[in-house]
């Protein structure tokens, strides 16, 4: 599967033994980061399209209510009904109306779905990070301070996660579990679908991230400042998330970045299988799906969706790496 | 050290019967679809009723799991209706085990379905490891030995791009391009070595592999890349730098083979998991592997299978971490004791 | 440095080799081994070749011309009568029916040979049409998925298939289908007039061998009797191979030829790639058919060379809407309902003609005794609806319209219709499904009140049409409504099915039509379209023809290569 490729976990890993570096005087860890992030070209680059992204995922429902999107709108006059109903002229529809042409089919502005979808797409991988990252930081916090049967146990449990084939089971779980949660009230159709999505990316997700977390807390466990909650006897509870949780932003912030555009094209790699939102709804992924089988007729639109699509994930993927770059200089060249 | 293992090893089964316990649980909790599927066009209930308990679905899941699990262990019949045994045998199927279930979608048992698809997903996840790892490394050391160029960048750049594309996209594109438009690759279908030999093989594979493989290129260009980096900063490097090696012989006997080590860990992750098929490229290609499968059951709610390869896929991997497990602890007594 | 230069180029050549071999391995074509060979590329897989549980009109069709003879089959023909006129096959002549129907006598011809070489009896064709029966109650339960007509005109409540017979069943089913010799006689308990229609449009009356029945486990398993059988295995999702089948004798065969050596299916491929293949037509795809039809999103590439080779049809499908009668019970209401319908925007949101044709019945064009039904004469006229709605007094009636969805395509047709209705004067919320469709329609108490509907005629007759629908005795029951999605219940309708039924073959077409016209006062259904097929094929392919006798699609008995 797409998410948390190869390059993901491995890199988060090596960071993941320098996330504290060494104070240099006069400047906390967080400040001299700041500093090596807004150094790099690029991490700024990519900040700002990221940035610009989900200013379009938050105004695109906005604009839609306010109607001065259309995305769902059809266009009849101006397709070509006869010939397989792509739009009339040469390049998909273009015009000032629709500055990236329109749907084959049904003639809906395509600009005004693709930002539609990225407000869904993003949502939807937003969720399923922020309950992956979430669960793997809690989870991982409390195996690696507890240790003993409590360890072992998460540890089963991640091991066992970890064992199923991912891609398989978001796959094949699909329509049995969305009609399992339609019948626990959560709203039929593309609700349930794309709570699906969410709680299924995140259920398989978390265990890496678990891992991670737990082999820094090990580290952590023995140093001064912990050591000495004991001693003052904090509460486990409060030890787990009062002193470890401010020692682990670092690794959170990196692994939530690069764990976004996983989830974007895993959002769109299951579409294609029919896994997940469907139309009149947008997201990238369907709509890409869609896309791909006008390579003979329409050009524009075969490659606009996947492009936008590729320009999100290669955005995150870039501000991840920029962030960890910056947050672990050994790794920086 | 015996101890060790033998704890491990029942670690291991408790682990694997849980996980079929899980598998049947999430897959069974709706049968309803599944029955519907195999009841044609005119379904009535009495036929609905007739074809739950043909699948077996009219008992509670636990039965079915538990039933489930003595097939495995010591093989089962369909339809397991003793009667019919006695009075037409020919028509029951015996499943010796490990029984992983009969599809009545294919007609057929479970493992036989699997068996089958298994060399297909096999042959494409070879051929796309080869590419990735010859090309994805050789990139990745010229990136780093060029650091900094536009070589380095464009090769950098390339590799993240193409990695953004979504597989389907990619490999549409290509056997569209590649192989209809142009016809500069056969159309893209899997014959075994054995009925065609290697090049009918490999020229039927290899687009496939090749989409499946610039998936993963990105990630080893850039691993490489950046531990070759690494590592020729390390004093051993330099050191040989300063005692006059050339270039070339520093980065072949030195760094290359530091960096080797993290490489061919990862590498062996993804090559199991690409073992475990390629459901999107599979479906692309129109390649009868475990991935496609998988497609085809879902959408046919042929249940069996699915639950036959989850199952058969993580038995897999729960195995090879035992495995690993007590190999390492052969190797490094320390590990038994902690 | 040149190190690696080096080794780059000998990948590259490596990667270049590779192509070159397989081009030349790809470009052989049909004849590569010198055997003429038909490819046959599709999507969908086949569920089953056992012929009692065949029920898809393009398996049903393809193994009729291929591997199962009947007693009566479908000649090969382009015209359009004559296609679905049956001929004799296995039996002598036609059959003969004497009683109303209710008795039919077929002779079997001598020197028809299994692959194996022996004798087709009717041993044989009466043990296949006695596996229909599993599907009764305490049948086994593994023969699923076939027509089940004959369990309505068999009086054997008793008999629970081959597998599970007991003595008293037995004995009920050997009174109603008896053999004498190479001669078999069915007694029915009600008359069968088109009973030769049933039997070449459907496989569950083929013969089937008692020794090779393994129940579920021969589903894929073919044991021929036609010109061609199976080499080696079918493998679901990939396909099969037929050869000749040197036992087939042609002089007892007046339907099939053996044009090809080699016949070749390829299952799985998409739409999509499918029509692309046939565009492109390189290689052996020249010499391939295919029953999918070109998705639009292709439909710009049917250009110069593919454009000659692309043939538009109508399909034997049809599409409709269904009002529920449960819920929309004013007869004032459901007219304006149809009048309002716009199935021009319906068909044109379906793709244009290419796709879909608006049609005047429920009744497909090609089956006999169809005829345009005059209740529909006014649809599309809005003011008509508005003025109909008001006197009813039911302006702004709020509706629910239930349809299958999921794509782009049945989403636009959906709101082609909302847009219609909303002309009339109906406020429409729409209730899209994919897929829970077919459970959800089927419930009796759904809160919906028009539901869509699709429909081929199981063989071309109105009766295989109208009553599987509309006849509530055959669809009604607790939990479900069957295929009977407007909970139509009209007893009335169901006197005129009886006596349309048993009528002469002859007097049928005119009887159903009247059916057909009663139902369309009743506003029972509102037509939208006939299902069209435009359909490619590769550019070697001869004597290229979809036929009636077919359901539409290319036909087997005909097509051979250059």
């Amino acid at each position: 599967m797409s998410q948390s490729g190869p390059e993901t976990t491995a890199a988060i890993e090596s960071s993941a033994d320098e996330v504290v570096p060494e104070a240099i005087r006069g400047r906390s860890p967080r400040e001299l980061a700041l500093i090596r992030f807004r150094r790099d070209k690029g991490s700024m680059i990519s900040l700002g399209v990221v940035l610009l992204f989900l200013f379009v995922a938050v105004i695109s429902p906005v604009l839609t209510k306010l109607k001065v999107f259309k995305p769902y709108t059809t266009n009849f006059p101006l397709l070509d009904i006869e010939n397989g109903a792509i739009p009339k002229g040469n390049w998909g529809g273009i015009s000032w109306a629709h500055p990236l042409g329109l749907t084959p089919g049904t003639g809906t502005d395509v600009l005004s779905r693709l930002m539609l979808g990225m407000t869904y797409s993003i949502t939807i991988a937003l969720l399923s990070a922020v309950l992956t990252v979430a669960l793997g930081t809690a989870l991982g916090i409390i195996a690696g301070t507890s240790g003993g049967w409590i360890d072992a146990i998460i540890g089963r449990i991640i091991d066992m996660t970890l064992s199923f084939p991912q891609t398989l089971m978001l796959l094949s779980l699909s329509s049995t579990l969305t009609v399992t949660l339609e019948q626990m009230g959560v709203p039929k159709g593309n609700f349930a679908r794309g709570t699906y999505l969410i709680l299924v990316l995140a259920v398989f997700g978390w265990p890496s991230f678990a891992r991670i977390v737990r082999g820094q807390v090990l580290s952590l466990r023995e140093r001064e400042f912990v050591e000495a909650a004991h001693v003052f006897g904090a509460s486990r509870w409060r030890i787990y998330f009062k002193e470890m949780l401010p020692n682990l932003w670092a690794p959170i912030l990196v692994y939530f970045t690069l764990t976004m555009p996983a989830y974007v094209s895993a959002e769109a790699a299951l579409s294609f299988l029919g896994v997940g939102v469907k139309t009149p709804t947008p997201t990238l992924g369907n709509t890409l799906s869609d896309s791909v089988n006008y390579y003979g007729s329409d050009l524009v639109y075969f490659f606009v969706p996947a492009v936008v699509l590729a320009a999100v994930v290669v955005s995150f993927n870039l501000l991840g790496d920029g962030l960890r770059d910056a947050l672990d200089p050994k790794a920086d060249r | 050290m015996f101890a060790y293992a033998v704890r491990r090893i029942l670690i291991g089964l408790a682990m694997l019967v849980v996980m079929t316990l899980i598998t049947f649980l999430l897959f069974m909790n709706n049968t309803t679809a599944s029955v519907l599927a195999s009841c044609g066009k005119n379904c009535q209930p009495e036929q609905k009723a007739i074809i739950a308990k043909t699948l077996g679905y009219d008992d509670p899941v636990y039965v079915q799991w538990g039933k489930f699990l003595k097939g495995v262990v010591a093989g089962r019949n369909f339809p397991d209706d003793p009667a019919l045994v006695a009075d037409h045998p020919e028509l029951v199927a015996h499943c010796p085990a490990p029984c992983l279930g009969y599809s009545f979608k294919n007609s057929n048992f479970v493992w036989d379905v699997m068996k089958d698809a298994m060399w297909v997903s096999i042959s494409i996840a070879v051929v796309a490891f080869a590419i990735w790892i010859i090309i994805g490394v050789l990139l990745g050391i010229i990136a780093a030995l060029k650091r900094g160029t536009w070589i380095d960048k464009v090769i950098v750049g390339v590799t993240l791009v193409i990695f953004a594309f979504p597989t389907f996209f990619i490999g549409q594109l290509l056997y569209v391009f590649l192989a209809i438009k142009t016809g500069w690759f056969a159309i893209p279908s899997y014959t075994p070595i054995a009925d065609g030999g290697v090049f009918t093989w490999l020229g039927g594979v290899i687009l496939p592999a090749i989409t499946l493989a610039v998936f993963y290129m990105a990630g080893y260009v850039r691993m490489t890349r950046a531990f070759v980096l690494e590592t020729s900063t390390e004093d051993y490097i330099r050191t040989a730098q300063a005692k006059g090696l050339s270039a070339r012989a520093v980065i072949g006997k030195h760094t290359f083979r530091a960096a080797l080590t993290p490489i061919v860990t990862m590498a062996g992750m993804d090559l199991a998991l690409v073992l475990g098929g390629a459901p999107i490229t599979e479906s692309v290609f129109n390649f009868n592997g475990l991935g496609k499968l998988a497609v085809t059951a879902t959408r046919e709610f042929d249940l069996p299978i699915n639950i036959g390869i989850v199952v058969f896929l993580s038995a897999f991997v729960i195995l090879a971490n035992v495995v690993v497990d007590i190999a390492y602890a052969f190797i490094d007594p320390r590990v038994s004791v902690k | 440095m040149t190190k690696y230069r080096k080794t780059l180029a000998v990948v590259a050549a490596a990667a270049m080799g590779v192509t070159g071999l397989a081009a030349c391995g790809g470009g052989g074509g049909g004849s590569a081994d010198g055997a003429k060979t038909l490819h046959y590329l599709t999507f969908r897989p086949t569920e089953h070749w056992d012929p009692q549980r065949m029920y898809i009109g393009r398996d049903l069709a393809d193994s009729s011309r291929l591997f199962y003879r009947s007693l009566v089959s479908f000649p090969v023909s382009e015209d359009p009568t004559t296609s679905v006129t049956p001929v004799p096959d296995l039996a002598t002549d036609t059959g003969k029916a004497s009683n109303k129907g209710k008795t039919w006598k077929f002779t079997l011809k001598d020197g028809v040979k299994w692959e194996d070489g022996k004798p087709v009896t009717c041993e044989d064709v009466k043990y296949g049409i006695s596996r229909t029966f599993d599907l009764q109650t305490g049948g086994s339960g593994a023969l699923t998925g076939g027509p089940n007509y004959i369990l309505g005109y068999i009086d054997a409540p008793d008999f629970k298939g081959p597998y599970k017979a007991d003595a008293k069943g037995q004995a009920q089913f050997d009174k109603a289908v008896v053999c004498d010799g190479a001669t078999i006689t069915f007694n029915f308990k009600k008359g069968w007039n088109d009973l030769p229609l049933a039997i070449a449009s459907l496989r569950s009356f083929d013969p089937y061998r008692k020794d090779k029945d393994q129940g579920d486990k021969s589903n894929y398993q073919i044991f021929s009797n036609g010109p061609y059988k199976l080499d080696g295995a079918w493998v679901k999702e990939k396909g099969g191979t037929f050869v000749k089948n040197t036992e087939w004798d042609a002089s007892t065969d007046t339907v099939r030829k053996q044009l090809v050596d080699k016949i070749v299916f390829t299952e799985g491929i998409t739409n999509e790639l499918v029509a692309q293949r046939l565009i492109a037509s390189n290689g052996d795809d020249a010499y391939a058919v295919t029953d999918r039809s070109i998705p639009p999103s292709i439909y710009a590439q049917v250009t110069g060379d593919a454009a000659k080779r692309a043939t538009l049809v109508d399909s034997p499908f049809t599409g409709y809407l269904l009002p529920n009668f449960k819920r929309m019970t004013n007869p004032q209401v459901r007219k304006a309902l149809m009048l309002s319908t716009d199935r021009d925007g319906w068909a044109a949101a379906l793709g244009g003609e290419k796709s879909a044709k608006p049609s005047s019945s429920i009744v497909n064009p090609a089956v006999a005794g169809y005829a345009p039904n005059p209740a529909f004469a006014d649809m599309g006229n809005y003011d008509m609806a508005k003025k109909t709605l008001k006197a009813a007094g039911k302006m702004g009636y709020p509706i629910i319209f239930t349809f299958s969805g999921g794509s782009p395509t049945s989403q636009k047709a959906a709101a082609a219709l909302k847009q219609g209705w909303e002309k009339g004067g109906f406020k429409v919320s729409l209730n899209e499904l994919t897929d829970t469709y077919y459970t959800e329609v089927q419930k009796p108490n759904l809160k919906t009140d028009v539901v869509w509907g699709g429909w081929g005629a199981d063989w071309p007759s109105i009766s295989t049409v109208i009553p599987p629908l509309f006849d509530s005795r055959l669809n009604i029951s607790k939990t479900s409504n069957g295929q009977d999605y407007g909970n139509f219940v009209d007893p009335k309708a169901n006197k005129m099915f009886d006596a349309a039924n048993a009528a002469p073959l002859e007097e049928q077409p005119a009887m159903w039509a009247a059916v057909d016209k009663y139902l369309g006062e009743q506003t029972a259904y509102i037509p939208l379209d006939v299902t069209q097929f435009y359909m490619m094929h590769g550019s070697k392919v001869t004597n290229y023809m979809q036929t009636a006798a077919s359901n539409m699609y290319p036909d087997l008995g005909a097509i051979g290569v250059e």
